[in-house]
């Protein structure tokens, strides 16, 4: 990895924590669900302090570029962030569900009580 | 016993009067909810002006949730019996007392009404009883339990499996997956010939489209609720 992609690197990394601490102040972001976004920017950037750890993962699994194993690091990370998008998603659908027929049973006792009185 | 008959209707202002008189006439002595799930037809307005007791979805959540809401309304109310019924006139209350036969008796945990046992009234397309044929076989493979109409939504449960399913349901095309939930838990499960008319108003919520879509998604919603099955097998007659 040459110097001025580490140099690059580091300061997207720098950008990209700024970005994130300042929505997480902010609570626009709730930390449970940003947990993999931190661990990710940890990850790259120890790939941009430690770009010897680049070479050695390219070696040993055949990727001829380490920039190419990066760029492989980056999109898992981003596969997996977006698996557990889904699975919250996937989660919220069914407590939403629950909610709405929860609602549907206690509306009909309630037009019920108000039909009496 | 007590008998629910649940039916669940998203914009049946043609045929959800026609429906509630079926069951009047030939079952009076069974309690009925609708399940108006976010209608935006006069629905609602209709169930109202005619005094018929409903649940009203907030919004839309389909068959699967629109019919679990019915079976939590079933468990909360103490029924020993649930009895789907659909909403668009395609079911007839003529065959209610037959299909709730086997539950009273308790020779069956779930019966089926089915189109294709004596093949009389509706039978629906060649490529349609293809899909369900197809299906069919797929929960004969994964359970052990010949059923026919796999898609029939006209189907009666026991007090047992209306608490499984207010506890659990698919939300969208249910039925085959309810089915094989069923005889997952070790239910016993029993097909009675009813017939079917063709649908008499409004538009079914399957078009040729959605189809292919429809035998995919259900295809893998079988082997996967197979595959985490086998924890809770056997459960219901425990």
């Amino acid at each position: 990895m040459s110097k001025t992609l580490q140099i690059a690197m580091l300061l997207a990394v720098l950008l990209y924590f700024i970005l994130l601490i300042r929505m997480l102040k902010k609570k626009t972001l709730n930390l449970k669900y940003t947990l993999l976004w931190l661990f990710s920017g940890v990850l790259m950037l120890l790939l941009a302090t430690f770009p010897g750890f680049l070479d050695w993962f390219s070696k040993l699994v055949g990727i001829y570029e380490p920039t190419n194993a990066l760029f492989a690091i980056i999109f898992f990370c981003v596969i997996i962030i977006l698996m557990s998008l889904t699975a919250i998603v996937s989660k919220l659908n069914e407590k939403n569900k629950r909610l709405i027929q929860s609602v549907a049973l206690l509306e009909k006792r309630v037009r019920e009580l108000e039909e009496r009185t | 016993m007590r008998s629910l008959v649940m039916i669940p209707a998203y914009n049946e202002e043609c045929n959800i009067l026609n429906t509630i008189a079926d069951i009047r006439r030939h079952a009076p002595e069974m309690d009925y909810i609708v399940i108006n799930d976010c209608s935006t037809d006069h629905t609602e307005e209709i169930l109202k002006e005619n005094g018929i007791p409903y649940l009203n979805h907030p919004v839309n959540l389909g068959i699967g949730g629109g019919v679990q809401s019915g079976y939590r309304y079933a468990k909360d109310n103490g029924y020993d019996i649930a009895i789907q019924f659909d909403g668009d006139g395609q079911h007839e209350a003529q065959y209610l007392h037959t299909l709730i036969a086997p539950i009273e008796t308790d020779a069956a945990d779930f019966a089926i009404g089915s189109r294709f046992l004596e093949n009389e009234g509706f039978q629906s397309s060649f490529l349609r009883r293809f899909g369900i044929n197809f299906l069919s076989g797929m929960i004969h493979l994964l359970c052990g339990i010949r059923v026919n109409d796999v898609t029939s939504g006209m189907r009666a449960v026991n007090r047992s499996l209306i608490e499984a399913f207010a506890q659990d349901y698919a939300q969208d095309y249910p039925e085959p997956e309810a089915i094989l939930a069923a005889g997952l838990k070790g239910a016993r499960i029993l097909e009675i010939p009813v017939q079917m008319r063709e649908r008499q108003g409004g538009t079914s919520s399957i078009n040729a489209l959605r189809s292919v879509y429809y035998m995919i998604k259900v295809t893998l919603a079988l082997f996967f609720s197979a595959m985490s099955a086998p924890r809770d097998r056997r459960k219901l007659h425990e």
